[in-house]
């Protein structure tokens, strides 16, 4: 049989993409189409006093303005239900809980005419002075989050005193470690286009990571049966994590084109998707660590302060990955939150994981220096076989291995272990490493096959490919199975009258819907009564069918609930230090990850690089702040947010170890995405301190932090 | 925003005539600001007067041997020309570190040069701005002020100038020839910008009406010991958190002759004259260079934010002209 499972197979969207064929979610052309633009809060916290609409509604080609006045019709969703970022529905009352909130929508023939009619939109406000300053807020104890409380605490704590845990310690290191806010920006902005074909019937194009949950949101908000609602998705240009509900525009969106009867657009300009379409909370971590002599940890307590908003209260979970990486039978973790004037915190690349490995991370770097043990070795000391938690065994672990491979292919052994050692002409130079780790999440999905008399094989799920390169791994398990070449499959993708094919979000796409196409093939091959695809196709000729077709779900088994699943990593990185005037560089990089099978090398490896890329921003420069007198973020385009330019960026060597994971799933795949930006701030930050001496705790560090 | 007509002036004459008798018309070469700023309300124009296809496109060699750069000759055209990269290049640098390619193809010389603050209380019309309205307040004076002036700031403006450009042509000691209903003026550069004082709404003085002709760069027989060092958030494609200019005549031990100018520090380019007068006839080395940056920002004042310019310039100043002191070159 042909071997495509695990070679380098060049992305299927491709072409459409770099051609532009590709057809995004606000580029659907319908005749009649309108457009609305949004008119958004200019205070923080407060009221709506007057909103005058009249200079808008006079102005050419307007055709509509909402406000809260006259919502168009939302329903309050039922109790319990969990599809919506924000939890407050778009112009619910007069109530201003952010800077950027909607509090109106003008629709005109232009999109032009719409911006300009918005901007004359007069509203005045009752302003209460907003906070959104977190070292001011008050904090509570943090709400679970998927059914997990973030309190914990094992082994000897009596007093709550972190010392009795750690009294006979051979070292101790304790540090408050602080990450800014970000937000995901995006390639493809937040827009959509609604089209009604009748009362009952809707067709959303907007870019989900989850066409079926959209569906039954939007269905459950517009008050009609879920059939009614179609959501087309084939592309998104980027999510995140903020793409995965719908967001209160897109509401606006589809209930205010029911209202006017037409097709209606809405993109959210860059400036209000700063404010409004979701971002990661700033965190404030306090890590103690105690070890003994040989360097096993003896306590880890870990404590987050996170931030969220009136209208959602999602904690930022991030002490969840500690019991999963290092070994120790004194465990504390806490979480805290705070309710700021800002919109909506939500999932983003790693939620948790990421600015909690950026602690945990850097806190055992930390501790290797005040042990004087090599970074690599302590953690090697320190593995934990069972998640700490759950108390199982992981599955197919292969930490171990990517931290002495990626130590092996960076010439970590090379490395000079003080400090300031390092030089290159008048550069500083500095090694710095951390692991990385994410959990491997797999729900159920279902997909389609079908195989035509032209000897083509169609795969189809809802199921959609955030640029992640889902259409080519479906495509090549379905080739593998089929025995067909990978250019004789054609997947469809993105479309909510597709079999469920599940949601792109926590990495497991890959994980959820390959079992799936697998089992679909499979199935229609018995259907075909042939070993492989030519012989169905030879079959299928001579009974004169039309096609044959099938249809096959997969879900994690029972067997598998008695391991705890994850993925692991190790980054290595060189950076250079210009001391006199600040100037820091990261030159080098190399990553080895443990994924289970690696199904396409290609594209699992674009996923490292491009988490590692966003990592390396969030380590040297994004930030999103708020204005702290009006709470309006001062950050209003991609040149005020910064995030890495080719420049920024070194050769990113990625490199892959392990094996198929089959306890997992019959294709032996977890997921690659979230994993690769895990550790990365950290890795920089030790580099940066193995350069210069100095211990930099708060991200992103930049030129000010290192003079 | 207000509909606009959109001109397209057939002489300098034309253009200049237009722009004097309508004073809410807006001059437009590249575009590659201006646009942006229409998308947001910033300018309201009653029409656009399209200068792009001007003949102002010429770079020459003037008299006296210098270079007398038309106003439209684009960032590209400018910072690959072979005279700017031989006799002057550390305006070819200034203009490299500032934008992307893609902007400096369309980007010109004039455009750049009128380019408005990138203060992101001045870029959205929910904050007041003294500089956008008069009279309305400076958020940012007690807001968010990382990246905003610590010299010749006023209690109305505390704005930076956010051109690279601006700051190699007021080390070169550039002139800029405008044309007015009047006829031609020169202006120069060190006199063109503006502090904020109690009118922050005029960056230039460039008078109503007024289109910028062209640059002149003198010669300057030290400039190959140029450079230009711009210090910012990310490694290219960001405005500077500090940006140092400088060119250094040395001859034995003795500086004869120096320039120093910083940018993203104040709402103008800002030449740093006294710092020059101290070290001309002093010797070439780290103290002289060290008591000049001192010097060069010794009435710079901290916002809340921002204290880290004033190291950080003193550091860039040190270093520019180190390598200025070995010849020139990347800093
Ligand atoms: C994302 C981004 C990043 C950037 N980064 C940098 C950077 O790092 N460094 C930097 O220096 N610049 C940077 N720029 C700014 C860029 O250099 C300017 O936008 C450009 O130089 C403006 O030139 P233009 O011809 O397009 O001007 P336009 O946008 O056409 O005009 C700008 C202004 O100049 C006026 N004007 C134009 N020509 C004349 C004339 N002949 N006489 C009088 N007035 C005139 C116009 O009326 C207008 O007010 C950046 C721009 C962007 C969008």
């Amino acid at each position: 049989m042909n071997q495509i499972i695990g070679t380098s197979v060049s992305r299927k969207d491709g072409r459409v993409k770099v051609t532009g064929e590709a057809t995004y979610g606000a580029e659907h052309q319908i005749p009649g189409l309108v457009h609305g633009y949004l008119v958004t809060a200019t205070i923080a916290n407060g009221r709506i006093h007057n909103i005058d609409t009249k200079e808008a509604e006079d102005n050419p080609g307007v055709i509509a303005v909402f406000t809260h006045r006259n919502q168009p019709k939302i329903f309050q969703p039922s109790n319990g239900f969990f599809g919506l970022y924000e939890s407050r529905l778009p112009l619910a009352d007069d109530l201003i809980h952010y800077a950027g909130q909607i509090v109106g929508l003008v629709v005109a023939n232009t999109l032009e005419r719409a911006r300009d009619a918005a901007h004359l939109v007069k509203v005045q406000y009752q302003t209460e002075q907003p906070q959104v300053e977190a070292q001011k807020a008050t904090y509570q104890k943090a709400p679970s989050l998927f059914g997990e409380d973030f309190e914990f605490q094992e082994g000897t704590f009596e007093t709550g005193d972190f010392s009795i845990a750690s009294s006979d310690a051979a070292a101790k290191t304790e540090a408050t470690y602080t990450t800014e806010i970000e937000i995901h920006a995006p390639m493809e902005p937040h827009a959509l286009v609604a089209h009604w074909e009748n009362q009952d019937s809707v067709t959303v194009y907007e870019p989900t990571q989850w066409v079926k949950g959209s569906q039954r949101t939007y269905a459950e908000l517009l008050g009609i049966p879920v059939e009614g609602v179609r959501i087309i998705s084939p592309y998104i240009g980027g999510a995140f994590g903020s793409k995965a509900f719908p967001w209160p525009h897109g509401i606006l969106c589809v209930a205010a084109a029911r209202e006017i009867q037409r097709p209606l657009k809405v993109v959210v300009s860059r400036r209000q998707m700063t404010a409004n379409t979701g971002h990661r909370s700033q965190t404030e971590q306090t890590m103690r660590l105690a070890a003994n002599k040989d360097g096993k940890l003896k306590a880890i307590e870990h404590t987050a302060k996170t931030c969220t908003s009136p209208v959602k209260n999602f904690p930022e979970p991030c002490t969840g990955i500690t019991p999963v990486l290092y070994a120790t039978p004194n465990m504390r973790l806490k979480q805290e939150i705070a309710v700021l004037n800002v919109g909506a915190p939500t999932f983003m690349r790693a939620p948790g994981e990421n600015p909690g490995m950026f602690a945990l991370e850097s806190a055992m770097d930390e501790l290797a220096w005040e042990l004087n043990i090599d970074p690599v070795e302590l953690r090697l000391r320190n593995e934990t076989k069972e998640h700490q938690r759950k108390k199982l065994p992981f599955s197919a672990k292969h930490f171990a291995e990517c931290l002495k491979t990626g130590a092996e292919k960076f010439g970590w052994s090379q490395r000079q272990m003080q400090p300031r050692s390092q030089k290159q002409g008048d550069l500083l130079v500095g090694w710095g490493m951390a692991s990385s780790a994410f959990p491997a999440l797999r729900s159920s999905a279902e997909a389609q096959v079908r195989l035509l008399p032209d000897g083509t094989a169609h795969v189809l799920t809802s199921a959609n490919d955030m640029g992640t390169g889902a259409y080519t791994v479906v495509a090549m398990t379905a080739a593998e199975t089929l025995g067909l070449p990978v250019a004789k499959v054609k997947v469809e993708l993105g479309d909510s009258v597709l079999p469920n094919g599940g949601m792109a979000g926590g990495s497991q796409m890959t994980a959820t819907l390959t079992p799936a196409v697998l089992a679909a093939c499979q199935k229609v091959l018995e259907t075909a009564n042939a070993q492989n695809a030519p012989e169905a196709f030879a079959n299928l000729r001579e009974s004169g069918r039309a096609a044959y077709e099938a249809t096959a779900s997969s879900a994690p088994s029972e067997e598998s609930k008695k391991f705890a699943f994850n993925s692991w990593g190790a980054h290595f990185c060189e950076v250079t230090v210009d001391e006199e005037i600040a100037r820091l560089r990261v030159t080098r990089w190399v990553s080895v990850i443990n994924i289970g099978r690696v199904l396409n090398s290609k594209t699992a490896a674009s996923q490292i690089r491009g988490a590692v890329i966003m990592g390396i921003g969030q380590a040297l420069m994004e930030e999103c702040h708020f204005d702290p007198n009006t709470g309006y973020p001062v950050v209003y385009d991609l040149a005020t947010y910064h995030y890495p330019a080719h420049a920024d960026i070194p050769r990113i060597e990625v490199n892959f170890v392990g094996e198929p994971d089959f306890n997992f799933n019959p294709m032996g795949v977890r997921g690659v995405g979230e994993i690769g930006i895990t550790g990365v701030s950290a890795a920089v930050s030790n580099a940066v301190y193995h350069a210069t001496g100095k211990r930099i705790r708060s991200l992103p560090i930049t030129p000010d932090k290192l003079l | 925003m207000k509909n606009f007509a959109y001109v397209r002036p057939n002489s300098v004459e034309d253009a200049v005539s237009r722009a004097t008798s309508d004073r809410d018309a807006l001059f437009i070469a590249g575009g590659t600001n201006l646009v942006d700023r229409l998308k947001v309300f910033l300018d309201e124009p009653s029409q656009l007067l399209d200068v792009s296809r001007l003949a102002m496109k010429q770079i020459a060699t003037t008299n006296e041997g210098g270079l007398k750069i038309g106003a439209l000759v684009t960032n590209t055209a400018l910072a690959n020309n072979i005279d700017v990269r031989n006799n002057y290049p550390l305006l070819s640098r200034a203009i490299l570190a500032g934008a992307s390619q893609q902007i400096r193809n369309m980007a010109t010389v004039g455009g750049n040069l009128m380019q408005r603050t990138r203060c992101p209380y001045y870029y959205d019309t929910a904050f007041p701005c003294n500089k956008r309205q008069p009279d309305t307040g400076c958020p940012a004076a007690t807001g968010i002020n990382r990246i905003h002036a610590i010299l010749g700031s006023s209690d109305r403006c505390v704005a930076v100038n956010p051109s690279d450009m601006s700051v190699a042509m007021v080390a070169l000691d550039a002139t800029l020839e405008v044309q007015g209903v009047e006829g031609k003026r020169e202006i120069p550069f060190v006199d063109f910008h503006r502090l904020p004082g109690n009118t922050p709404e005029r960056d230039t003085n460039l008078e109503p009406g007024e289109l910028i002709t062209a640059v002149i760069l003198p010669p300057v027989s030290f400039a190959q010991s140029g450079v230009y060092l711009k210090l910012r958030d990310r490694a290219s494609y960001a405005f500077a958190l500090v940006s140092v200019a400088t060119a250094l005549e040395v001859s034995g031990e003795q500086i004869k002759n120096a320039r120093i100018a910083l940018g993203g520090v104040a709402h103008k380019p800002w030449r740093a004259t006294e710092a020059e007068e101290f070290l001309i006839g002093k010797a070439a080395n780290k103290s002289n260079f060290e008591q000049a940056a001192e010097i060069a920002l010794k009435d710079a004042q901290a916002l809340a934010h921002n204290g880290f310019k004033i190291e950080l310039s003193k550091r860039a100043i040190r270093r520019a002209l180190a390598v200025s002191a070995q010849g020139g070159g990347e800093a």
